[in-house]
């Protein structure tokens, strides 16, 4: 067995001791409730076992990290699979650190759900490893990547905590129209997430299906010296083409239920045979987000909110602001460091200058800007507990458009590429 | 009547207009402030510059950039603006052959036009953009002013005695009854305090206990830090200090870069692709790049620089070979590796010259592509240079000319004097590709002379080719240094201020009625937990949490 190969077992190893650590962390928030048994007790055990299981699964995610860099001779990094992989093994190692510090088993309750589901989002990427170009071979490009990743993990935990303030604050019975816009953003937070988990849940379905549809699509050019030339691009889908890229002709297509072409074509002003591709996953995505929301509600019969909001009774709401303003302001160094310093470092050796106004460059600069407006606001009066927490959310949103959206939607100099 | 306010304290002291708390005893000041509500201890209640009476127009715009909200507005207005810049790429990401004003049209449509004309194509370069972060630049050096300077005085001249009020309205209290002597317990407290890296300060049974003061001067560190990187920035835009420039050089050739003394040489390019055995299966057949590299030699020019008729005398000052993420560097000049072209290039050719009639060869001579020498003597024969087309090809009015300055279809047109041909001497055309001798039909065109003579170059090692080009982009930078030094400060400062806690704990005892308040500026919980184990190593045992007198964590 080749170490590459042992590392891939680790990493699914590491990937089902996350979810095991989440339901124990459930177990030991929502059955302090049960009856027969000493709430404190029975939280300080199972919130050991959970913790205990979490820092195994993490230990066997560094080890698919170590073996997998020593299989292929360059650090796991850099492509989306192993980027997505090693965000979520940050995410796991901040969890440990805040937890080191404040010790609320509620936290992994929500910390280890978003690891989950960032590594099972890797999965959905190619898994092999991608021999490097010039440009990525440099000792910087691994100080920048790990330490951005580490600096984003931290928002990531401040993200959980302040989403976990507003499942506790926000009133779910409460009628007047400023309560009613806090429950309809809350429980939009959360179909967003369960987009999220749709896309993947389409993706290794139909994978599984082996399903495969193709499309061609021609283009001409008229350069400056009046001659033609036109390309022909091919793309596959994995997913049933709900809408196929603008004008293009089907190669083929696999029937699916009976849809065996496409129902939409994508807009003229989406160029390229992959913008009609990543618009289908989009429209899948929401699609498979949608119904499984759809099952929740029916099996609960209440808005997802007013689900989880019971179990956060009895969590004093000042302690979750202040882990996620910690976590945040731990974290902050780190991502000007990682994101910003190293990254300027590392651009001025490669490209000979520091800062180039490339897409993810900026989209790294409004990060830091908006969690330095956070920063700030947290000194301002009334800006903590509610509002704060809003900003911890939708600062997390930013990240991940940095870190993915941008791929997805504009191409750049950071070409790792985006299903 | 002008209505002065009474800023005197009530244990003598004379604070400023402004001051929320006294500045030696602590006590609140605001009149109507009689909630029992935390402190709001910023700056430890100083007053700052900017709070003055009757401000005059310095002090109005003092007091504009001097305002935290401000500053908030314009870090979120350079944000969103920056946002803005990435939705189509700026014009700056294209290198060659680009009108912006077309492109953004002909490639995204209305909104590509709209994009360009309201100067999002170069958002970064926009006078509101830079305008956004020279006023960031100002609300940093004011900010920090209006708060470092009265913050510095207010922390080095502490009472250690402070009014009742400022201790039982802080956000972390402790209030108890306590035994025997009010001293002794202070001096024990403070011995506890001391293993926890706190200084004591002890006046009677009042304590002023304190650690990591330095952590205040985390964010105006950081902040200056930000300053030198914009003033840095900024700096790029003097003359001469900032150079961005691209040179194409075939293999072998030497060029000049542009406005600067320096020559370089590519003496070989070479580019190495992964085999499909490196690659993942996706990957197979796909082409892609392992290593580019230029052998290049820098020289500078020592005599003969300016002179355009005259050759420069060049003298090698450095050898490197220019991989990326390796550039060649002398000097504050930067020669990186940017792109290649692997399209041969005839560099020159040696042919000879033919006598159709007597089958005599004359030759070879020496046919540079550029700048070939004007005259050729062959034997009897004189080749007179008349014309030279680098891209050869006939106009829309049938005269020839050349589309480029690049060899591709190279072309001479030479005026042949020597046996059997007129006195004045005939013209010949001479394509040294044989691609463009059938396609513009050489014979053709030279009509007779061509059964009299014929200019042809004999096997390949007549023949030089250059493989390839390599691009290089060459830098000068000047205001770097100053931009890494900016980054050091700002980390520092953010290390300072965002990894330690300035933590002070005040306590007096009045008739062993013992009241403790303390105060950080971050990270309450860990607050609590310092007063909470002292407390409990002199033998009482609290929650942390019960520490906590409600309002907000700031």
């Amino acid at each position: 067995m080749s170490l590459i190969d042992f590392s891939s077992d680790a990493f699914i190893v590491a990937f089902f001791l996350y979810c095991f650590a989440f339901m124990f962390y459930v177990i030991a928030i929502a059955g302090k409730k049960w009856s027969n048994r000493d709430s404190l007790q029975h939280e300080k055990r199972w919130g050991r076992i959970a913790f205990i299981t979490s820092n195994v699964g993490l230990a066997s995610h560094l080890t698919f990290f170590f073996t997998r860099w020593a299989g292929s001779g360059q650090i796991p990094t850099s492509n989306m699979y192993e980027f997505m992989t090693f965000l979520g093994m940050s995410i796991m190692i901040a969890f440990t650190i805040i937890f080191a510090i404040y010790r609320k088993p509620l936290l992994g309750m929500f910390a280890l759900p978003l690891t989950v589901i960032i590594i099972a989002y890797a999965a959905v990427f190619p898994q092999e490893v991608q021999p490097l170009i010039p440009a990525l071979d440099s000792i910087w490009l691994k100080i920048h990547v790990t330490t951005a990743a580490l600096g984003e993990a931290f928002f990531a935990i401040g993200f959980a905590a302040g989403l976990m303030y507003l499942l506790r604050v926000v009133d779910f019975n409460g009628k007047t129209k400023a309560a009613r816009r806090s429950q309809f953003w809350v429980e939009f937070s959360l179909y967003t997430i369960i987009v999220i988990v749709g896309f993947i849940i389409a993706v290794f379905a139909f994978r599984g299906m082996g399903y495969e549809a193709q499309f061609i699509q021609e283009q001409s050019k008229i350069d400056s010296r009046g001659t033609e030339t036109s390309t022909t691009d091919t793309v596959t889908y994995t997913l049933p083409p709900i809408v196929k890229p603008y004008n293009s002709e089907v190669v083929t297509v696999d029937s699916f239920l009976g849809m065996d072409k496409p129902v939409l074509e994508a807009p003229y002003w989406m160029n390229g045979v992959n913008a009609g591709r990543k618009l289908n996953t989009v429209v899948w995505s929401i699609i498979a987000g949608t119904i499984l929301y759809g099952l929740l509600r029916l099996v609960f019969r209440k808005p997802l909110g007013a689900v989880i909001h019971p179990v956060m009774e009895g969590i004093d709401p000042e302690d979750l602001d202040e882990i996620s303003y910690r976590s945040i302001a731990i974290g902050f160094p780190i991502f000007t460091l990682g994101a910003l310093i190293f990254a300027m470092i590392w651009a001025e050796i490669a490209w000979g200058r520091f800062w180039g106004w490339d897409p993810k460059e900026v989209w790294a600069l409004i990060t830091w800007l908006y969690y330095s407006a956070y920063l700030h606001f947290r000194l301002s009066r009334g800006w903590q507990g509610r509002r704060s927490a809003w900003l911890a959310v939708i600062g997390f949103v930013i990240v991940l458009f940095t870190l993915i959206g941008v791929n997805l939607v504009i191409a750049g100099l950071h070409s790792y590429s985006g299903t | 009547m002008l209505l002065v306010e009474n800023t005197k304290c009530e244990c003598g002291h004379q604070n400023s207009v402004g001051t929320v708390l006294c500045e030696s005893c602590g006590k609140p000041l605001e009149n109507n402030d009689v909630s029992d509500l935390p402190l709001e201890m910023r700056y430890d209640g100083v007053a700052r510059r900017s709070q003055k009476s009757n401000p005059n127009f310095i002090d109005r715009i003092w007091n504009f950039f001097s305002s935290v909200k401000i500053a908030i507005y314009l870090i979120i207005l350079t944000f969103l603006t920056a946002m803005l810049g990435t939705i189509y790429p700026q014009e700056n990401t294209f290198v060659n052959n680009f009108d912006p004003s077309v492109y953004y049209e002909e490639t995204y449509g209305l909104p590509g036009k709209l994009y360009y004309l309201l100067g999002l194509s170069h958002t970064y370069e926009t006078w509101w953009f830079i305008g956004l972060l020279v006023m960031i630049g100002t609300s940093l050096v004011i900010c920090s002013l209006d708060r470092v300077l009265p913050l510095y005085r207010a922390l080095s001249k502490q009472q250690i005695r402070k009014h009742l009020q400022f201790i039982h309205r802080q956000k972390t209290v402790f209030k108890h009854s306590i035994k025997g002597d009010g001293e002794q317990w202070a001096v024990q407290f403070g011995e506890q305090l001391k293993r926890k890296g706190y200084r004591i300060h002890r006046d009677g049974s009042a304590l002023l206990a304190e650690k990591n003061r330095f952590s205040r001067w985390g964010p105006y560190i950081n902040h200056i830090g930000l300053i030198l990187f914009l003033l840095a920035i900024l700096a790029r835009s003097i003359p001469s200090w900032q150079m961005d420039n691209y040179i194409t050089i075939p293999d072998g050739d030497t060029v000049q870069i542009a406005d600067t003394n320096y020559y370089v040489k590519n003496e070989k390019f070479t580019v190495e692709f992964y085999s499909d055995e490196e690659l993942p299966d996706k990957l197979k057949g796909t082409v892609r790049a392992k290593l580019f590299e230029t052998k290049a030699v820098l020289y500078e020019c020592v005599s003969n620089c300016n002179d355009q008729t005259l050759k420069p005398v060049l003298e090698e000052v450095k050898r490197h070979d220019i991989v990326v993420n390796e550039p060649l560097k002398y000097k504050g000049l930067k020669l990186y590796q940017f792109d290649f072209d692997m399209t041969p290039r005839l560099n020159a050719v040696h042919p000879v010259l033919v006598d159709k009639q007597t089958g005599e060869t004359y030759g070879p001579f020496d046919l540079p592509m550029k700048d070939s020498a004007l005259q050729h003597k062959l034997g009897p024969y004189t080749l007179d240079l008349y014309a030279n087309y680098m891209e050869f090809a006939l106009g829309d009015n049938g005269e020839p000319t050349t589309l480029s300055r690049d060899p591709v279809a190279p072309a001479f047109v030479f005026t042949v004097k020597g046996p059997g041909l007129d006195a004045a001497g005939e013209p010949y055309m001479y394509f040294p590709m044989q691609k463009d001798k059938v396609k513009f039909s050489q014979d053709a065109i030279n009509h007779a002379i061509a059964d009299k003579i014929e200019i042809r170059v004999d096997g390949m090692e007549n023949v030089d080719f250059s493989e390839a080009s390599t691009h290089l982009n060459v830098r000068i930078d000047k205001a770097l240094p100053y931009v890494w030094i900016g980054a050091v400060f700002s980390m520092t400062g953010l290390l300072m201020g965002s990894y330690w806690q300035h933590r002070r704990i005040w306590l007096r005892i009045d008739d062993n009625e013992l009241s403790l308040g303390a105060h950080t500026n971050k990270n309450w919980y860990g607050m609590r937990s310092d007063v909470a184990g002292a407390l409990q190593k002199i033998g009482i045992t609290i929650d942390p949490k019960s520490l906590d007198n409600g309002g907000n964590n700031a």
